[in-house]
């Protein structure tokens, strides 16, 4: 019974991390760990605030084809 | 032991997928049952993917994972950045997925479940899935170009400019022909009409809530969003019934189409995070979310599939749209099977996420896979409605009249048995004062979808509601296509204007937003105005447009891909795109001539301009009727004239390709490949 429940638990949890990530939910999250990490080459310099990185993904994404037919 | 229970494992599903496939072929007594298609569709998948793809994988493109990508050469945190392969394929399905593969099979069902049902599946295994796949391998090869920039240095430098017209052209027949859905779908319904007036201000609160409130906070914002439109939905049937707020909610098609047109330029200009990135993000849940719905839906109440296999109107004589299977169904069908857009996601953000070269084949192929399947549904739920339904609700007042009484006429006439008295019933279940020439796919598809729903919880007292939900459902995210189509083709525009003009090209300047914007929602507006004037409906005209250009945009990335074969040493297995190119230009070509030159006047634009003309040349029509005939004239010529252009441009693309492909073949150009060099990737097997 326990092994069920935690595997249930398991699942529950993965899927949430799939759907935060997917819906960029966790995004500033992600782009933090990496900044402290170093990981990317433009983590040099202050990490943006959680408001300017949210601004700055919305104008990536919208100045190409995002959304199909 | 292990590799033999495989091998039977393998024989059972290929087993069960022909079987379906047979049943759903051949059988003419019995009625089928919806299983078999999820049987087909499903059992077909799985082993295009286990065997296809890994052959298109290995052989065809040798996809090597010890590759770095670009996301992990040029990785900025921004644009390139090294995701989990699931996430990315969350990402782009989401962004593949719009309303085409739901509205095009249901138009398509006026053949009969057969001819839409086996293109679906065999055009998206051997056609949509590898054109994303390749498409997307080849991007990621040069940093995530995109596919005009790819056009340009693999074939030739107008191949660059060709797509850049070509998706242009598209954008703008698009943007039209899913305003015209939403007009088709809103017109005097108080309650629909209600209902997506009230996203939008539900979308402006989820924006303040992301930008100021809990900037990012996506999940929250959306969750009160959701909440928020459900209680439209059911408030909208409040309004409805209030004699005074019904009148205000009650717009003609014109009327409603002017108010898009006003609606679609203010969107433009405003700034993203206040309305189209919260509404993006509340339908993209809300769609994801019914699509999964609908299949559980059609697995748990297993609809009767009421519309035979071949309908008479494959001779070309359909009231939905005109013309014969070939090449109108595939053409209708478009994103379902095969569409050319998705080159353009494949060859945008997606190649930038993507960690191991060996994910292409999940992200590209297996994604595809997922929106033919969503194209399977919509055929189910469209055939399972009652064939009369199914043609009252999809075909123009010019053609069965504008009562049920002339409509249950004329259908039943055709050989679909109809009462008007079943229109009026059901009109009133849904909670409309009528159901009739509701053109376009959407509100039928609403329809099919409301009775699975209601089927699986609440009865038809929730009809309704269900009906409603999955209208909002179908509204919400063409308009959000409509509102990031707009942005898109304004910024196009901005990189054409900018050669005549360098301050046109600055995204920024306020000026070139307002003019920019004006033009392409104008270039939009007009057809869609025309096509709500259109007595034959204007879908007949607009959606097959639509077709060929996304299906000429598809041909564009399957000539680029099979050059870039050549040019990698692949000539013995170019005839996986090739095959797929040749079909698709044929199904062009063919339709772009029927469309303009064809005699009957309800498939050829000319036959129709030339007899709309004969009809004004003959006098007697009143003042308001010459001036509205002489407009549709003009538009039927200019119809005429669209298509040819994009028709020329492929056939032009195609000889500069062919020329190119012969000189490389016949030694006298040297092979230039602009792949990125290789690079040994950092990470370990697993990571």
């Amino acid at each position: 019974m326990r092994s069920i429940v935690r595997g249930t638990q398991a699942v529950m949890g993965k899927a949430w991390w799939w759907l935060r990530q997917v819906s960029g939910d966790a995004a500033y999250e992600n782009y933090l760990r990496r900044t402290r990490r170093g990981e990317a080459t433009i983590c040099a310099g202050p990490p943006l605030t959680r408001e300017q990185y949210y601004l700055d993904v919305l104008r990536r994404r919208y100045t190409g084809v995002g959304r199909c037919c | 032991m292990k590799k033999l229970l495989k091998i039977l494992f393998w024989i059972g599903v290929s087993g069960a997928g022909a079987g379906a496939l047979g049943a759903i072929a051949f059988e003419r007594g019995e009625p089928l049952n919806a299983t078999w298609f999820i049987v087909a569709a499903c059992g077909t998948y799985l082993v295009a993917y286990r065997f296809y793809s890994a052959f298109v994988a290995s052989r065809v493109l040798a996809l090597d994972s010890s590759r770095a990508t670009p996301a992990e050469r040029l990785d900025d945190g921004r644009d390139f950045v090294p995701t989990n392969k699931w996430v990315v394929m969350g990402h782009h399905f989401a962004a593949i997925a719009g309303p085409g593969p739901l509205l095009g099979p249901t138009l398509a069902a006026q053949f009969g479940y057969l001819p839409g049902t086996i293109w679906l599946i065999a055009g998206a295994v051997l056609g949509g899935c590898v054109q994303d796949f390749v498409i997307l391998f080849c991007s990621i090869r040069r940093d995530g170009k995109s596919l005009g920039q790819m056009a340009r240095e693999e074939v030739s430098q107008r191949g660059g400019m060709i797509a850049l017209l070509a998706v242009l052209a598209i954008m703008i027949i698009l943007l039209a022909v899913v305003a015209l859905v939403i007009v088709n779908a809103l017109k005097t319904s108080p309650w629909a009409t209600f209902t997506l007036a009230m996203t939008i201000p539900i979308a402006m609160l989820m924006g303040l809530y992301m930008r100021y409130w809990r900037p990012g906070r996506v999940l929250q914002a959306s969750a009160i969003g959701f909440a928020l439109i459900l209680f439209v939905v059911v408030a909208g049937q409040w309004v409805a019934e209030s004699p005074s707020w019904a009148r205000v909610f009650t717009l003609s098609g014109p009327a409603l189409a002017i108010a898009i047109i006003l609606y679609g330029y203010a969107a433009s200009a405003l700034p993203v995070w206040l309305l189209l990135a919260p509404r993006d993000y509340l339908s993209a849940f809300i769609k994801v979310g019914a699509v999964w719905a609908l299949a559980a839906g059609i697995l748990l109440v297993r609809p009767t599939i009421q519309m035979s296999a071949l309908t008479r109107f494959a001779d070309g004589t359909g009231p939905v749209f005109a013309g014969t299977i070939f090449p109108f169904c595939f053409i209708t069908i478009a994103c379902g099977a095969v569409s050319g857009f998705h080159s353009l996601i494949a060859s945008g953000t997606t190649p930038k996420l993507i960690t191991r070269e060996g994910h292409a084949r999940l992200i590209g192929y297996g994604s595809m896979l997922m929106e033919s399947f969503v194209g399977v549904m919509a055929m189910v739920a469209a055939c399972a409605l009652s064939p009369g339904v199914y043609f009252a609700m999809n075909s123009p007042a010019g053609i069965v009249g504008q009562t049920a009484e002339a409509a249950a006429v004329t259908i039943s006439s055709w050989g679909f048995p109809l009462e008007p008295q079943t229109m009026h019933h059901l009109a009133q279940q849904v909670g409309e004062r009528t159901l009739l020439n509701r053109t376009g796919g959407a509100p039928s598809l609403a329809v099919g979808m409301a009775q699975v729903f209601s089927h699986t919880l609440g009865g038809t007292r929730l009809l309704g509601i269900w009906y409603h939900f999955a209208l909002m459902f179908e509204a919400l995210f063409i308009l959000t296509v409509l509102d990031a189509g707009t942005r898109v083709g304004r910024f196009m525009v901005q990189e054409l204007l900018a050669h005549v003009w360098k301050p046109f090209g600055r995204t920024s300047w306020y000026p070139s937003t307002l003019l920019t914007s004006a033009l392409i929602v104008g270039a939009w507006g007009y057809f869609l105005y025309l096509g709500v004037l259109d007595p034959l409906g204007g879908i007949n005209s607009l959606w097959p447009m639509f077709g060929i250009a996304n299906q000429l945009l598809a041909a564009v990335a399957l000539v680029v891909a099979t050059t870039i074969l050549i040019k990698m040493g692949r000539l013995r297995w170019i005839w996986v795109t090739l095959g797929p190119m040749i079909w698709v230009l044929s199904v062009t070509m063919t339709g772009s001539f029927q469309k303009i030159f064809h005699p009957n006047p309800s498939i050829g634009f000319l036959a129709y301009a030339n007899q709309l003309a004969a009809k004004l040349a003959a006098g007697g029509l009143p003042a308001a009727k010459a001036a509205e005939t002489a407009r549709l004239v003009f538009n039927q010529r200019l119809n005429a004239v669209v298509v040819g252009l994009l028709a020329a441009m492929a056939l032009i693309l195609v000889f500069e390709a062919l020329y190119e492909w012969f000189r490389i073949l016949s030694k006298r150009a040297p092979v230039v490949l602009h792949e990125a060099p290789y690079v040994a990737t950092r990470w370990a097997e697993g990571d």
